[in-house]
């Protein structure tokens, strides 16, 4: 295990950020943190980082005990979310501050920084001011420097929380095939769910200073452990005594299947090749009950023939992910 | 911006030069006239006066390094109330501002109880030590020190505010320590506060007259700066002398600041 977090609580006045929290990211893989804004998640990479404390608990990092250890002798690579570039230095100076501050002989640097630009696509910018770069061009200069010094772990926070949604995407495409390439051990934290599904070999989910789960993807997505996780990790309605996904929502244009719920369409809403429904549930079957949210293929859709005000029979899909819906609220 | 009709804008124009012209740029241009009133060769015979030379070496001398120790505390200063939480920090940056609503006078005074060799609080006990501070050039720079110590934080600590900590947790984080993160990464960002901050002092510490007079004794050739000879050189009618020594003084201030000006990249360029 590449980072062994042990027992780690962190306080800020009355508020835990981090509740007695122990985790391991494996070597090699690309880890999320995932979680609501103010869940923790953040506080837990700077204290990996050392730029926090944690009150108790340890940190290890490829074995040794990092706890005590202030960043500069962690050997980790950070990247933060507003870039942190040192506006005064151009984009191969930049790179090179690790280096030049380990004393690496000239030659030395410059062929390494070269290397670095070239595996970021900046090399036509190297001496260009980081001021003249876009937001994505500045992360990529950024992770280029945090690379620099060959850390054991490299830690990202929200690294594309700041760029718009295009340039999100592509960065994060970008990240992964990085990561495919030199291998170093990963952590990044983010709020997007899409991001930490697309990128991620492994996803610890934290809320409130707690972690709720860790797994892969696919796990996380097919095996929630909670309500929770659930809910995070995608859109959750209620059908009757379960909670699922809304396309885990079989539509029928006629009763008969045992245990379908019936209800008629109130809102109906085509987004590109989905369509999305509400339903609300006869009042006999589930009275002062949310409407039920379904999603179905355009194609489906068209072929059952539904309209608002349609009256339709609604059961859980075949294999549906489900959890037990809460009391009710 | 909000929009103003034009009349307004040229009646808030013509205030503003208005109220500059007379109460600054109109009186020191006199002081200019006035100086060279008897010609040039009249502005120079000045420097023949051993007691003016000697002034204005002493000027020289107690502001530097005033300055000097402005500069170090300064950026220290801001560093300890922008970058760190303790208690009494609000107290401390109130008692930086001090300087700026306290009359010299006062701080002159101030610093006789306390220093003067004879029945000041600390003053006897260093007295017995053979360091002597009133009467003497250590007291005139601790006056300056005083009067001109809000200069460099003022001007630093926004800089430094709006910077944030991020550029220096990179440096850190990529291998600095506190000592390199400062030099190559604080320091090169906050460059021209620092500049702009020491002419600032440097400015006003050449023309500090009021707790200097009290702590120097004003003895001529030894303790009388430049500020100093001005008034007693106007008070025995030597009116050349005295605007020529005040043109001098305000001669070095006004460089000093246009100097920065032009050298100062342009702001809302970042």
């Amino acid at each position: 295990m590449s980072i062994e977090v042990t027992n780690v609580t962190k306080k800020y006045g009355d508020f835990h950020a981090l509740d007695d929290v122990s985790v391991s990211l494996p070597t090699g893989q690309l880890t999320a943190l995932l979680g609501p804004s103010g869940g923790g998640k953040s506080t837990l990479l700077r204290i990996i980082a050392g730029l926090d404390t944690a009150d108790s608990g340890t940190v290890a990092i490829e074995g040794t005990n990092a706890t005590k250890l202030p960043p500069q002798k962690r050997n980790v690579g950070f990247v933060f979310q507003h870039y942190a570039v040192f506006k005064h230095m151009t984009v191969a100076k930049n790179v090179a501050f690790g280096l030049e501050i380990r004393k690496t002989p000239k030659a030395e640097v410059k062929r390494r920084v070269g290397e670095l630009l070239e595996l970021v696509h900046l090399s036509q910018f190297a001496d260009r001011l980081p001021s003249q770069l876009s937001g994505g061009q500045r992360q990529r200069m950024a992770l280029a420097r945090a690379l620099a010094v060959e850390p054991t772990v490299l830690l990202l926070d929200e690294p594309f929380g700041a760029l718009d949604a295009k340039v999100r995407k592509e960065l994060r495409e970008w990240l992964r095939r990085l990561h495919d390439e030199v291998h170093v051990t990963t952590v990044f934290v983010t709020h997007d769910q899409e991001e930490a599904m697309e990128v991620a070999d492994e996803i610890v989910v934290i809320n409130q200073g707690r972690v709720e789960q860790v797994g892969s993807p696919d796990e996380l997505y097919d095996e929630p452990a909670n309500d929770f996780v659930m809910g995070f990790l995608g859109e959750v309605t209620r059908l009757g005594p379960v909670r699922l996904r809304p396309h885990d929502v079989d539509v029928s244009v006629e009763p008969g299947r045992a245990g379908s719920f019936p209800g008629r369409i109130t809102r109906l809403l085509r987004v590109g090749f989905e369509v999305r429904l509400q339903v609300e549930l006869d009042p006999e079957v589930a009275s002062g009950a949310e409407p039920v949210s379904v999603v179905l293929p355009r194609s489906h859709a068209r072929g059952l023939d539904l309209e608002l005000g349609s009256r339709v029979w609604l059961t859980a899909a075949v294999g549906a992910v489900t959890v037990p819906a809460m009391v009710a609220v | 911006m909000v929009e103003v009709s034009t009349p307004v804008k040229w009646l808030l124009r013509l205030l503003a030069i208005g109220y500059v012209f007379l109460l600054v740029a109109w009186p020191v241009s006199t002081i200019v006239q006035d100086a060279f009133a008897d010609g040039v060769g009249a502005f120079f015979e000045i420097f023949q006066d051993e007691q003016v030379v000697n002034a204005l070496a002493l000027t020289a001398q107690v502001a530097l390094q005033a300055v000097a120790i402005n500069l170090v505390f300064g950026v220290g200063i801001s560093l300890l109330l922008v970058r760190y939480e303790f208690p009494g920090k609000r107290v401390l940056s109130a008692l930086i501002d001090l300087p700026m609503s306290v009359s010299p006078v006062v701080v002159g005074l101030s610093l006789l109880l306390v220093y003067n060799g004879r029945d000041g609080w600390f003053g006897k006990t260093l007295e017995e030590w053979g360091v002597q501070i009133i009467f003497s050039g250590t007291g005139m720079i601790m006056a300056t020190c005083f009067v001109a110590l809000p200069l460099v934080i003022r001007e630093v600590v926004p800089v430094l505010t709006e910077i944030g900590d991020d550029q220096e947790q990179a440096a850190r984080s990529l291998g600095a320590n506190a000592r390199q993160t400062f030099l190559r990464i604080t320091l090169p960002s906050i460059k021209w506060a620092v500049v702009y901050g020491v002419v600032l002092s440097l400015a006003r510490s050449l023309g500090e007259f009021g707790a200097v007079k009290v702590v120097s004794g004003n003895v001529a050739n030894q303790t009388q700066t430049a500020t100093l000879v001005v008034e007693k050189q106007y008070q025995s009618f030597d009116q050349t002398g005295a605007y020529g020594v005040s043109f001098v003084l305000a001669f070095v201030s006004v460089v000093c600041i246009v100097v920065v000006s032009l050298l100062r990249p342009k702001e809302h360029k970042k």
